[in-house]
C-alpha cells in the first residue's frame, strides 16, 4: 500500500492526495471458497457497476471443441432452474431427452462411411423434435429481461483468448438483485436452448469472420503464427467445431473452469463495503470450493523462420505483420507498451507520420502490443491498410524501415517523455467511469494477484529507457520471428 | 476501421467520478434478511427508495460577439473538457461537392492555424497528452478539447486558434482528399455497411442531401477556397455554443474564455434551417449481389419521426417490444434469434431525430440459406404488432426498462451539460426528458396498437438484402415485393468537359487544323497504314524504378500489338479494340475489362488518329482554354468520342506542335489517375513530325520516361501476324 502512494507522490504530486483517498475507497476480500471481491465506494450518483472476470478464455478450449468458452458465455444468459423455466421439473426431463437424442445422432455419425443414412435422418428428426419440445418449456430470455426491467444498463459479456467477462450497471437500490442473479448464474446454470444458441453463434461467426474480410484475415494470420499454442484458435471456434458442440461437454467445461477461485468480481459505485461483504457471503458463499483448473501448458515452439500467407478476397488490400513476444509476466512488458506508443500513438506516432501523412501509402497503420492476448506469449501486431494505388508489398517494406529505425537509432527524450505523459493521462481517464474502473481492477487482480498493478504499470513505463527500447526491438523484431499475412485479390487462374 | 483525422469526439469520455472525500450514502431502510432470497420476485417491490438525484446547475453566459458559454465545475479529476457545437452540417454540402462539410471539419484541425502548422499542433498537443479535434457531421459541427488541468492555458490557446484562425494548408487538404478516395474505394468491403448505406439512401432518396452519396468526382472538385468559404459562412461566434466542464473555478474560466475569444468577429446572416426530408414512400425489395459472403445483411423499414412528436413515447415502446437493440426480451430476438436460430444480431428501432425524421429500421444478419425465411419472420412480427395489442407484461417490461434506468441519464454531471446543449441547439424545452418520461409512463396497450397502425405501413417497407443470392432459400421476390437489383459499382470520375458552343467548336477546329499542318499535313497523315515503334522506358514502380523494352506494332486505326520485356519476363498484349489477349510467362488470358479499357484509350489517343479527328464525324473537337507548357503558350483542345473517351491536347500556339496530352487513366485500384504525357525530341518520319521522347506523369508525379530507338511507318504489317500469340 505504501509503495503505490510513494510512487505516485513522486510522479504526480498534484494527485498524491487524491490517490490516498482512492485507496481508502477500495475494499477487498476473499471468500472461503476462494472468490475475490474488490469494491470501490463512489457516492456521487445512486448507481453501481458490476464486473465479473472469469479467468478462462478461448485459449482453454479443447482441441476439436473450439468455441466452447464463448458458447458458455452465451449460455450464461439462459437462466437457472428458477429463472427461465415454465416448469423446471418437466423441462429438466426434456433437456435430458435432448441430450440422449443428440448422443444418438453422434454415435451413428461416428460410424463414418458405415453410418446408416436413413437412420441418421430419423435420429436427426427425433433430435430436432426433442429440441423443440424442450424449447416450449423455456421462459425465453427471462434472465436478461429481469435485468433490463430492473433498470440494468450496459449489460453484456465478452470472450477473449484469455478471459470471459460479464458486466452491467444497476440503480444502487437494487444491489441485492445483482448478487442473486450473478451467484445463481454460476451456482446452477441450466443449459437450455443450447442447440438453438449454437446456430446463433454460428451466425455470429458468419458475421464477424466469414463475411468480413478483416475477420477472415485475422483468423488465418493467427492460425499461421501459432503452430501449437491455442492462441492460434479463433475465440468463436472453427465452423465445424461449433456445429458439433454438445451441451454435456459445455457443462463439463463450466464445472472445470468456473470455480470460485477462478473468478474475480469488482463493484464500483454507490455501495458500502459492509453491505457488499454481507451480500457476498450470503450469495456467493454458496458456491462450493473446488480446485483451480490447469492453465494452458502447451508452449509454442520457437519459430525458425519467417511465415508468410495470403488470403484472397475482392476487398481492398490489408497487411498484418506479427512478431512473437513474451507474456505479461516478462520483465520487458512495459517496454513493449512504450514501443507501441512510439510507433502508433496518435498523429505523432511514426506509422502515422510516415505511412499515412508523408508517403500517403496507408489509409491507417499502427500496432497492438498484446495480440491476441497477453496471459501467454503472443504477438506484437503491426497492420496497414494501403491507400488506393499502393500495394501491401510497398507498405510492408515501409513498416520494416520504421521498425528497423528502432534498432539502429535511439528514441529521443522528447518522444519518451511524450509517451510517459500520455500514459499518465490515460490512467487518469481510466478512473473516470464506474464500469471502466470495475473492469480494470478485476482484470489487473486476476492477472497479477494485485489490482494496484494498474498503477505500478505506470511506474514501470516511467523507468523505460531509450536503451531498453533498442534492446527489445533488436531482440524480438527479427525476420525469423515474424508472420506476415496479406489480404489481396485472388490470384488469377493460370491458363 | 478508424479513419484518420476523424473526430475523436470527447463525448465518450465525459463520464465522471468522485475521488474526493466521500459524500454520505443514502440511508437505506432495507431490512437485513438472513440468507439469500430464493427468487428475484421476493425482492421486487421491496427495493429501498432510490437516493435523490442532484442535478447540477450549469452557468451560462453570452459574450458581446454572440458566443454562448456553458460552464460546469467538476473537481473529481484534474482534467478539463470542452465541446463546441456549431450550427452547420453536411446537409449544406453543395450538390457537386458532396463531402465539403466533412473536409472542412477535418482540415480545420489538420491544416493547422495561421501561426502553427498542423504538425506543430500535433507535437505540442500530444506532448501534453491533450487533444483538440474538429469535425462536421450531418446536422452539426463540433470542436472539442481535452487537457490535464495543468496545461489549460496552452491548450485553450491552441483550441481558440483552431476555431478562429484555421489555415487550411493545401497539403493537408490533399492528404484528406486522398484518404477520402481510398475510403470510397473500400466502401463495399463490409456487407453490413453496404446494407446500412443503401437502405438509408433509398428511403431518403438519392437526389437530396439526406440520401446522396459522395463519389470520386465530388472529391476531385473540392478545393481549398471552398473550405475557407464554408468555414467562414458557419464558424462565427453567434453560431457557436461552447461548453466547458472540469476542474476549474467558473469565474476564472469565464474570464479566460472571454479573453481567448474577444477578438472573434465574423458577422454572417443567421444559418437557414436544414432542408426538409422528402421520402419516397414506395415499398420494394432491393438486392445487392455480393458473392464473397455467406451471410445476408438485411435492413427493412421506412421513414420514422421526430423526438418531439406527440406519439414518440408510444412508438418507442412499440419498437422496444419489437426489437430493442441489445435487449434479449424483444420479440425479434425471441423469435428470429432464440426460437429460430436464424440470426446473431436482430433488432428494430423507431428512428427519430431532433430535427428531421429518422428511419424505422429492422436489422438482421442471417446465413444465405435462411434469407427469405428470416425476412418473412421479421415481417410477420411487424404484422403481429398491427393485429393485436401487446401483452401487459411486454408493456410493463418496456416501460420499466426506461423508468428504472432513468437515473443513468444523470449519473455524471457531464450528461446534464450535454443534454442542455443538445436541447438548446434544437430548440427543445429544457425539461424535455421529464416530459418524455411522463408521457411514456402513461402509454397504454391501446396506445401502442393505435400508433403501430397509424405509423407502420407494411406496404411502404423497403427491404434491402446484401448477400449471395444464388444460395438463398428462395427467390427474394417471395417476400412479396417487386425486386430491384442495386448496382453498387463505384463510379469512376467523369472527366469535366469545357462548355461547347459554336464559337468554341470553330476555334477548336482551327487549332486542330494548325496542328495537322504542323505535323505534316492531312494527306500525309491519311496515307499512314501502319507503324512499328521500339522504345526503351523507365517506369517508377512501388518498389523502385524498372526498365522496360517495348516493341509496339499498330495497324491504323484499331489494331495494336505490344511486346514488353520486363525484368521478370515477357508480356505480349494484343487487341483489335473490341477484344484482346494478354500473354505472360505463366500463360495466356483474355484481356480483362480494365486493361481492355486501357487499350481502347490508347488507340483513341494515337496522335496520328487524333490529328484526323476532323475527318471523323463521331468525334468532337472543342477549344477549352489557353494554357502554358513550360514557358510555351498553348491552346488546349478537347477531343471526345461517342463512347465517352476524351483527351485534352496542348497545341503550341506558335508552331502548332502537340506538346502534351492529358486524360483520366487506369490506376492500380481505386479512382482513375490524372495522366499527362509531355512530348520532346521531335523528328521527321515519312514526312510526319513525331516526338521521340515522352515523359508520363500520374497525378502530378513522374511515372515513366520513354525514348524511341526505332520508328517506321508503312512497313506492310499484316493483321494476322499481329494477332498471332
Amino acid at each position: 500500500m505504501i509503495r503505490v502512494i510513494l510512487g505516485f507522490c513522486l510522479l504526480w504530486p498534484a494527485l498524491g492526495q487524491d490517490l490516498k483517498e482512492f485507496e481508502k475507497s477500495v475494499t477487498e476480500f476473499t471468500l472461503a471458497n476462494g472468490l475475490h471481491f474488490i469494491s470501490v465506494e463512489r457516492h456521487e450518483a445512486p448507481v453501481v457497476s458490476f464486473f465479473t472476470y472469469a479467468n478462462v478464455g478461448s485459449a482453454n478450449d479443447p482441441k476439436g471443441a473450439t468455441g466452447l468458452a464463448h458458447m458458455f458465455e452465451h449460455m450464461a444468459f439462459k437462466g437457472t432452474a428458477r429463472i427461465g423455466s415454465r416448469n423446471y421439473a418437466d423441462e429438466k426431463k426434456s433437456l435430458e431427452a435432448v441430450e440422449r437424442a443428440f448422443r444418438a445422432v453422434e454415435e451413428e455419425k461416428y460410424k463414418g462411411p458405415r453410418a446408416d443414412k436413413a437412420k441418421l435422418e430419423q435420429l436427426g428428426k427425433a433430435f430436432h423434435e426433442a429440441v423443440e419440445k424442450a424449447g416450449e418449456l423455456a421462459e425465453s430470455e427471462e434472465f436478461s429481461r429481469v435485468i433490463e426491467q430492473s433498470g440494468g444498463v450496459g449489460m453484456n459479456a465478452g470472450t477473449s483468448n484469455d478471459s470471459t467477462v460479464y458486466f452491467y450497471s444497476l440503480p444502487s437500490n437494487r444491489i441485492e438483485l445483482w448478487f442473486y442473479l450473478e451467484s445463481e448464474r454460476f451456482l446452477r446454470p441450466v443449459f437450455r436452448e443450447f442447440y438453438k444458441e449454437r446456430d446463433v453463434v454460428r451466425e455470429e461467426r458468419r458475421m464477424r469472420t466469414e463475411s468480413n474480410p478483416v475477420g477472415k484475415l485475422v483468423e488465418v494470420f493467427l492460425s499461421e503464427a501459432f503452430v501449437a499454442h491455442p492462441y492460434g484458435q479463433p475465440p468463436v471456434g472453427w465452423a465445424s467445431d461449433v456445429e458439433n458442440l454438445g451441451a454435456t461437454e459445455a457443462e463439463r467445461f463450466f464445472q472445470t473452469y468456473y470455480v470460485p477461485a477462478n473468478l474475480t468480481i469488482a463493484i464500483v459505485g454507490d455501495v458500502t463495503p459492509k453491505e457488499i461483504r454481507r451480500l457476498a457471503e450470503t450469495y456467493f458463499g454458496r458456491l462450493a470450493k473446488k480446485p483451480l483448473p490447469p492453465p494452458v501448458l502447451t508452449v509454442e515452439p520457437e519459430q525458425q523462420g519467417e511465415r508468410r500467407i495470403e488470403v484472397g478476397s475482392p476487398a481492398q488490400p490489408t497487411v498484418l505483420v506479427g512478431y512473437k513476444k513474451p507474456s505479461q509476466y516478462d520483465a520487458d512488458r512495459a517496454v513493449f507498451d512504450v514501443i507501441s506508443s512510439v510507433l502508433s500513438g496518435g498523429r505523432t506516432g511514426w506509422f502515422y507520420k510516415e505511412l499515412v501523412r508523408d508517403k500517403q501509402i496507408a489509409l491507417d497503420a499502427g500496432g497492438f502490443p498484446d495480440f491476441p492476448g497477453n496471459k501467454y506469449p503472443g504477438l506484437f501486431l503491426f497492420y496497414s491498410f494501403p491507400t488506393s494505388g499502393h500495394t501491401v508489398e510497398e507498405n510492408e517494406k515501409a513498416m520494416y524501415a520504421l521498425i528497423d529505425k528502432l534498432k539502429t537509432d535511439k528514441v529521443d527524450d522528447e518522444t519518451l517523455n511524450m509517451v510517459k505523459t500520455k500514459n499518465r493521462a490515460a490512467l487518469i481517464r481510466k478512473l473516470e467511469s464506474n464500469s471502466g474502473l470495475a473492469g480494470e481492477l478485476a482484470s489487473y487482480y486476476a492477472a497479477y494477484g494485485n489490482w494496484r498493478q494498474l498503477f505500478y504499470s505506470l511506474d514501470e513505463i516511467n523507468k523505460v529507457t531509450a536503451d531498453d527500447v533498442q534492446r527489445v526491438a533488436k531482440k524480438y523484431f527479427a525476420r525469423n520471428n515474424r508472420t506476415v499475412t496479406y489480404l489481396v485479390a485472388p490470384a488469377k487462374e493460370k491458363q | 476501421m478508424r479513419k484518420p483525422a476523424v473526430i475523436r469526439t470527447l463525448v465518450a469520455s465525459l463520464i465522471w467520478m468522485s475521488l474526493a472525500a466521500a459524500q454520505q450514502p443514502a440511508a437505506r431502510q432495507q431490512v437485513t434478511r438472513q440468507g439469500p432470497v430464493s427468487t428475484y420476485k421476493e425482492l421486487e417491490g421491496k427495493y429501498p427508495k432510490l437516493k435523490e438525484i442532484q442535478i447540477p446547475k450549469v452557468e451560462t453566459y453570452t459574450l458581446p460577439n454572440g458566443l454562448r458559454l456553458y460552464l460546469l465545475e467538476d473537481h473529481a479529476l484534474p482534467i478539463i473538457n470542452g465541446r463546441a457545437l456549431v450550427r452547420t452540417g453536411n446537409l449544406f454540402d453543395p450538390p457537386g461537392k458532396i463531402g465539403l462539410a466533412e473536409a472542412t471539419g477535418a482540415v480545420m484541425r489538420t491544416g493547422g492555424t495561421v501561426s502553427k502548422t498542423g504538425d506543430v499542433l500535433d507535437q505540442e498537443l500530444e506532448s501534453m497528452a491533450a487533444e483538440v479535434e474538429t469535425g462536421i457531421g450531418e446536422t452539426s459541427g463540433q470542436a472539442n478539447f481535452f487537457t490535464l488541468q495543468e496545461n489549460l492555458d496552452k491548450v485553450l490557446a491552441i483550441y481558440a486558434g483552431v476555431l478562429m484562425h484555421p489555415a487550411f494548408r493545401p497539403e493537408r487538404l490533399e492528404l484528406f482528399k486522398n484518404q477520402t478516395r481510398s475510403g470510397i474505394a473500400r466502401r463495399n468491403d463490409d456487407p453490413a455497411e453496404i446494407a446500412r448505406r443503401e437502405f438509408a439512401n433509398l428511403v431518403y432518396g438519392k437526389d437530396n442531401p439526406y440520401g446522396w452519396q459522395q463519389e470520386y468526382e465530388h472529391v476531385d472538385r473540392i478545393e481549398r477556397a471552398d473550405l475557407e468559404k464554408f468555414y467562414r459562412r458557419y464558424f462565427f461566434p453567434a453560431n457557436v455554443m461552447l461548453a466547458v466542464y472540469g476542474d476549474f473555478p467558473t469565474a476564472e474560466m469565464k474570464a479566460k474564455l472571454e479573453a481567448a475569444f474577444k477578438d472573434w468577429n465574423n458577422p454572417q446572416d443567421p444559418v437557414p434551417p436544414f432542408p426538409a426530408v422528402k421520402a419516397d414512400r414506395k415499398g420494394g425489395a432491393y438486392l445487392v449481389a455480393k458473392d464473397d459472403v455467406n451471410q445476408t445483411n438485411i435492413r427493412i423499414g421506412h421513414l420514422g419521426g421526430l423526438f418531439k412528436d406527440e406519439d414518440y413515447p408510444a412508438l418507442e415502446v412499440m419498437a422496444d417490444i419489437l426489437g430493442a437493440p441489445g435487449a434479449f426480451r424483444s420479440r425479434l430476438v425471441q423469435q428470429v434469434r432464440t426460437k429460430l436460430g436464424y440470426a446473431y444480431q436482430v433488432s428494430a428501432v423507431w428512428g427519430a431525430h431532433y430535427g428531421h425524421p429518422g428511419l424505422f429500421t429492422l436489422v438482421a444478419g442471417t446465413k444465405s440459406e435462411s434469407t427469405v425465411k428470416a425476412i418473412k419472420a421479421m415481417l410477420a412480427e411487424v404484422d403481429r404488432l398491427r393485429q393485436t395489442e401487446v401483452t401487459e407484461a411486454e408493456l410493463t417490461a418496456a416501460k420499466e426498462a426506461v423508468v428504472n434506468s432513468f437515473v443513468f441519464n444523470f449519473d455524471t454531471r457531464a450528461k446534464t451539460l450535454n443534454r442542455l446543449l443538445t436541447y438548446e441547439y434544437w430548440g427543445y424545452p429544457k425539461d424535455f426528458i421529464f416530459q418524455y418520461k411522463k408521457k411514456l409512463e402513461a402509454v397504454t396497450r391501446q396506445d401502442v396498437l393505435r400508433v403501430t397502425r397509424k405509423y407502420l405501413h407494411p406496404e411502404e417497407l423497403k427491404i434491402v438484402a446484401v448477400g449471395k443470392a444464388g444460395d438463398f432459400d428462395a427467390p427474394l421476390k417471395d417476400v412479396g415485393k417487386p425486386v430491384e437489383a442495386l448496382d453498387i459499382t463505384i463510379p469512376q470520375p467523369k472527366q469535366e468537359r469545357a462548355q461547347a458552343d459554336a464559337g468554341s467548336l470553330a476555334k477548336g477546329r482551327a487549332v486542330l487544323e494548325r496542328a495537322q499542318k504542323a505535323a505534316g499535313g492531312g494527306e500525309k497523315l491519311a496515307a499512314l497504314k501502319d507503324a512499328v515503334v521500339a522504345i526503351n522506358a523507365q517506369l517508377a514502380g512501388p518498389g523502385g524504378s524498372m526498365a522496360v523494352k517495348q516493341k509496339v506494332q499498330y495497324i491504323f486505326p484499331s489494331l495494336i500489338r505490344q511486346e514488353n520485356e520486363l525484368p521478370f519476363g515477357k508480356i505480349v498484349v494484343y487487341s483489335d479494340g473490341r477484344t484482346g489477349w494478354l500473354k505472360h510467362p505463366q500463360g495466356q488470358t483474355p484481356l480483362p475489362g480494365p486493361q481492355l479499357q486501357q487499350v481502347r484509350g490508347e488507340l483513341f489517343r494515337l496522335t496520328e488518329m487524333l490529328l484526323l479527328s476532323d475527318r471523323d464525324s463521331t468525334r468532337t473537337v472543342n477549344f477549352a482554354r489557353k494554357d502554358k507548357v513550360g514557358d510555351r503558350e498553348a491552346d488546349v483542345i478537347e477531343i471526345g468520342a461517342q463512347d465517352g473517351l476524351q483527351v485534352e491536347v496542348w497545341v503550341d500556339a506558335a508552331s502548332g506542335t502537340i506538346l502534351k496530352k492529358g486524360y483520366k487513366g487506369e490506376a492500380m485500384a481505386g479512382p482513375q489517375a490524372k495522366v499527362e504525357e509531355v512530348y520532346e525530341d521531335f523528328r521527321e518520319v515519312n514526312g510526319v513530325h513525331v516526338p521521340f521522347k515522352t515523359v508520363v506523369f500520374q497525378n502530378g508525379k513522374k511515372f515513366a520516361e520513354s525514348q524511341c530507338t526505332e520508328f517506321q511507318y508503312n512497313t506492310g504489317l499484316k493483321a494476322e501476324d499481329l494477332a498471332k500469340p
